[in-house]
């Protein structure tokens, strides 16, 4: 069996494979667009909780555990939980905003949780854009040196960007920021609502030539670097940046992964905030074995797949997301957004018939990216 | 590739940046460094957990026979080579402190 044929395995029989847990929704840096509920309230889940909680998940053979946030770095045991993380065998990615990846905090992260990745965030090319999208002055700048010293280290790192109406005139730029500093820039071109239906977001959605002419730049890129098929994420993967070939199910929410906030609340995937159970009155193996909202949640995987094939192979194109949609449509998993029918529609113009042939044939991205 | 002896008085562990779990049987292995997934079979599978650092190969060898009912003979070259494999492609290390001890007697 193949890791194409592992993964397919862990969407089709229900097989918990990737979590990703926002361990605080504190941050050092105020995002415009941050898409944190930051009016959520719980109990916060303890330490120990959360010891044990890592526990059981290597127990149910977890393999991939993503620390997030919020900035995660900010959770006062960060580095206790990284290393139990470490410590238990979990494929770990930090996803970080970079403000405070720098001395002794980014040298016992590699030797303490010894991440397979970090994934930092940039928001434009230079600090004027970046400043403007964190709020807070000099953060440009200090996530480059950061960044470079992070790399000496040895760190692994990813920058992820979302595009918006703000940085869209400085794709290239970033792409030389980041291939300068000899890491992977990945752009996600949606900007998306806050987890509490907050659509203030969207006022800075990049537009509909920005997308067009960031797909378009992506395209000659891959083309000069010789790769064939659909070489880039065009929209979002897995949480552990893995996406299995075709199967019976849209996506794996609910189905190989989960994603857990700051107060316990267990939802299908980071987008799709549709709780299916909490740690506080639940362990995880009960939630993932009993929980009736979970087993809607992957009979509507099911179903989205059929409303992304009406589309036929151009459907692949969309990314459509069943969170987002969710988010978008008042509650509606099944209701294609405008920005999924633009981005297919985008995509289609780039590439033509040829990507969405690849689109559909596509098997995996590459776990480094 | 440097080729590396394994004996059954060999003590292994997984290397630093190896991660797996067990699906269906099956260990899918990451090698954090080189950024490779690798599936493997059952008894590979069984191989990483037995490499725990403390028990020799040898040790392996008589929990693998009752396991599968396998014959002992062929059953020890098979895992040797299958060992000495994975520690040339470095996702096995012998142990340097239990090495030192079969080495040195002590």
């Amino acid at each position: 069996m193949g890791f194409e044929q592992v993964l397919q395995k862990t969407w089709r029989e229900n097989i918990l494979f990737s979590v990703l847990v926002e361990l605080t929704y504190r941050c050092n840096l105020d995002c415009f667009f941050c898409y944190n509920d930051l009016g959520l309230r719980g109990e916060p889940l303890r330490t120990e909780q959360y010891l044990d909680f890592f526990a059981e998940l290597r127990d149910l053979q977890v393999l991939h555990l993503t620390l997030s946030g919020g900035e995660p770095l900010a959770h006062p045991d960060f580095l206790r939980l990284g290393a139990w993380a470490r410590e238990l065998g979990f494929v770990v990615r930090v996803k970080s905003n970079g403000h405070a990846l720098r001395g002794e905090m980014a040298r016992r992260i590699r030797d303490e949780v010894d991440p397979y990745l970090v994934e930092v965030s940039l928001h434009g090319a230079n600090a004027a854009t970046h400043d403007r999208q964190t709020r807070v002055p000099g953060s440009f700048d200090r996530l480059l040196a950061n960044l470079r010293e992070a790399l000496d280290l040895g760190l692994r790192i990813k920058i992820n960007s979302t595009m918006t109406a703000w940085n869209e005139d400085e794709i290239e730029a970033m792409l030389a920021l980041t291939d300068d500093l000899g890491v992977p820039l990945q752009f996600d071109p949606e900007v998306t609502l806050r987890d509490d239906g907050d659509r203030e977001p969207l006022s800075i959605s990049p537009s509909r030539a920005g997308v067009a002419r960031l797909f378009a730049v992506q395209a000659e890129r891959a083309r000069a670097a010789g790769v064939t098929g659909a070489p880039f994420a065009i929209g979002k993967g897995g949480d552990d940046g893995t996406m299995p070939a075709p199967a019976a199910k849209h996506c794996g929410a609910g189905s190989s992964g989960v994603a857990v906030d700051p107060y316990g609340n267990v939802y299908p995937c980071v987008q799709w905030r549709r709780p299916v159970g909490n740690l506080h009155r639940q362990s995880i193996r009960e939630i993932w074995a009993d929980s009736g909202a979970l087993r809607e949640i992957r009979d509507l995987t099911v179903e989205a797949k059929g409303v992304v094939d009406a589309y036929g192979p151009a459907g692949a194109l969309m990314s459509f997301c069943p969170g987002s949609a969710a988010a978008h449509g008042n509650g509606d998993p099944l209701r294609v957004y405008p920005e999924a029918l633009r981005r297919m529609e985008l995509l289609g113009e780039v590439f033509g018939g040829e990507e969405e042939r690849s689109a559909k044939r596509r098997a995996i991205l590459p776990v480094v990216p | 590739m440097a080729s590396t002896v394994i004996d059954p008085a060999s003590v292994l562990k997984p290397a630093r940046d190896i991660r797996w779990r067990r699906i269906d049987g099956e260990a899918v292995v990451i090698r954090q460094r080189a950024g490779e997934v690798l599936v493997m079979n059952e008894v590979a599978a069984r191989i990483l957990d037995l490499a725990d650092g403390r028990t020799p190969v040898s040790a392996w060898i008589e929990i693998l026979a009752q396991e599968y009912d396998a014959d002992r003979e062929a059953l020890e070259r098979d895992v040797l080579a299958f060992t000495a494999e994975l520690a040339a492609e470095g996702m096995l290390e012998v142990d340097p402190i239990e090495a030192g001890k079969t080495t040195d007697g002590l």
